[in-house]
């Protein structure tokens, strides 16, 4: 385990560096939510500065541990570099648990700092629980994602990883309603999506301080689908890696 | 097919003798290993021992199953049938103990850290490494440690890789193709630091195209063909076994009729009183000379050129094997 933390150490350093991963992860959300943070409606019986927080968190954490992971995957199975770390003692599963948990610390700051200007910009006011469960929920969603990008990156390669990535990410985030609250068919069909059922779980708990258990079943299937196809694609790529 | 199992059979007595004259459990031993990727035999029924202290070349064409044998020997990939074991176990787990240090061609480095923290990550997974400074010093690094690893030239890349095979101290390192990209100081250099490794007791397994290294750093060369082995012996053995010593001398008096008659006579070739032969049996060549009464000067006996062996030796099994059958009916 050692060896493994030694690698989430460097993965963590690594990404701090990268200004286009703090560009997507920290600064587009920020942005977004002091444009339309104060905006005067509501979304799924809660205000707008409420939603759009769980929102916007959502996107930026779902996005640092999406669409990063699935191109550094994929580039990184190509350039050899996964081959090399086969070639010391860290354990075969070290590489995809170091980007998983690499995924897990990155992500708090775009959590923390979108629900810090929901709370000090758009004055959003709950108990401490409410917030606390709020930022768990939307954590824990992020291995989900976690996991697609494993799935993708080790299947794709660099070239057609990238359109896809974006793709999927924008069907999520747009159809699981991060941007915008959905109504109608829409919401319906939305309720299917693992970003729907992240948002819904905490506005939930913000309206009512209750959740639906139908949606943490969602989350759960999710993340039990995710999980299967990236060990999948793991294993199948184990002899080209 | 005479003559190639003539050969082959010489190859395995001499890899018998050379083990033996080691003594101790192999650091490596494959068995009859074979990777088939379909109708293509990429390796095709390898056996063959490594020992403690050894530096073997594993030398081959393109094509000639030189990484497939060394992925497989580092659990990158699994034989479709055979045995191979590393310290008296599976390769997986010899690796994860750290008694392996690899460097592989395909093999890539992490982007976007320093060269100093790529080496003390990987230095670190090991469970009892060299210093991190005498690592980037032995692999000839230091001087661009704060270099990121992205913006490396082709030669500098590689020599990192090195320091990644070597910064854990490992029993046995394998090397594929090292010096692929290396200017010739550098490669010269990197020599130098692996004669180091060797001296401290380390086994060495590397693949090469060049034929002098194999000739110069090896103590033993097993050449490869068609996923099969074709000779395992000294690099003196392997040239011998192409079948010929070069000898020339020169006699004033030549009497060509008698030249042919020559015992172990392969070529021939005289001008004026310069005489050449070669020989499959230099000494008994130059016995007959001197026991028909001659007295030849500037007497002068060579081995062919490793590159010349290597070239005899793999055109020899191209021409048995390269036709289906066609060796089996020979």
């Amino acid at each position: 385990m050692g060896g493994t933390l030694a690698l989430t150490k460097a993965e963590i350093s690594r990404l701090r560096r990268n200004k286009r991963y703090m560009i997507f992860t920290v600064a587009l959300p920020v942005m977004f939510y002091l444009i339309f943070g104060k905006s005067k409606t509501t979304g799924y019986g809660v205000s707008f500065a409420a939603f759009y927080m769980v929102g916007m968190a959502s996107f930026g954490a779902f996005s640092g541990a999406f669409n990063n992971n699935t191109i550094r995957i994929s580039q990184e199975r190509k350039d050899g570099w996964i081959r090399q770390l086969r070639l010391t003692p860290l354990p075969a599963n070290a590489y995809v648990v170091a980007k998983v948990l690499t995924s897990m610390v990155t992500t708090v700051p775009s959590i923390l700092i979108v629900f810090l200007l929901g709370r000090f910009y758009a004055h959003v006011q709950m108990p401490i629980w409410k917030w606390v469960v709020c930022a768990v929920a939307i954590w824990i969603g992020t291995l989900i994602f976690a996991a697609l990008a494993v799935a993708l990156g080790y299947k794709l390669n660099p070239d057609s990883v990238q359109p896809v990535t974006i793709v999927v990410f924008f069907f999520f985030s747009i159809f699981g309603g991060l941007w915008f609250p959905l109504s109608g068919a829409l919401q319906k069909f939305a309720e299917f999506t693992p970003t729907y059922q992240i948002v819904k779980i905490s506005t939930d708990v913000i309206g009512q301080g209750s959740v639906a258990l139908v949606n943490v079943i969602g989350v759960v299937a999710w993340f039990a689908i995710f999980a299967v196809l990236a060990t999948f694609a793991v294993r199948s790529t184990a002899e080209t890696v | 097919m005479g003559q190639y199992q003539a050969g082959y059979a010489t190859a395995l007595s001499s890899a018998a003798s050379y083990g033996a004259s080691r003594g101790g459990a192999p650091v490596v031993s494959f068995e009859n290993v074979s990777k088939h990727y379909g109708n293509l035999h990429a390796v095709d029924g390898l056996t063959l021992d490594l020992r403690h202290g050894e530096t073997v070349a594993l030398l081959g064409p393109n094509g000639a199953g030189k990484s497939t044998s060394l992925d497989m020997l580092l659990a990158l990939r699994k034989p479709t049938s055979g045995r191979i074991e590393m310290f008296g176990s599976d390769p997986y787990h010899a690796v994860k103990s750290g008694r392996v240090g690899a460097m592989l061609q395909s093999g890539g480095l992490m982007p976007e850290v320093t060269v100093r923290e790529l080496v003390t990550l990987i230095t670190k997974l090991h469970p009892k490494p060299e210093p991190v400074e005498t690592t980037l010093t032995r692999a000839g690094i230091a001087q661009f440690a704060d270099q990121r690893v992205d913006r490396l030239s082709g030669g500098q890349t590689q020599r990192v890789r090195f320091a990644l095979a070597i910064c854990g101290q490992s029993e046995l390192i394998v090397l594929d193709e090292p010096t692929t990209a290396m200017d010739v100081e550098t490669r010269r250099l990197f020599w130098s630091s692996m004669k180091e490794e060797v001296a401290e007791g380390r086994t060495l397994l590397f693949a090469t195209h060049y034929l002098e290294e194999a000739d110069q750093a090896a103590d033993r060369i097993l050449v490869i063909n068609r996923g099969r082995l074709l000779a395992d012996g000294t690099p003196a053995e392997i040239k011998q076994r192409a079948g010929a010593k070069r000898l020339s001398f020169k006699l004033d008096r030549v009497d060509e009729q008698f030249l042919l008659s020559l015992p172990g006579l392969v070529n021939l070739e005289v001008r004026h009183d310069l005489v050449q032969i070669q020989s499959s049996d230099s000494d008994a060549t130059l016995y007959a000379v001197l026991n028909a009464g001659y007295r030849p000067r500037e007497i002068e006996v060579g081995s062919l050129g490793l590159e010349q062996a290597f070239i005899a030796i793999t055109a020899e099994d191209d021409a048995t094997n390269g036709n289906a059958h066609a060796g089996e009916t020979n």
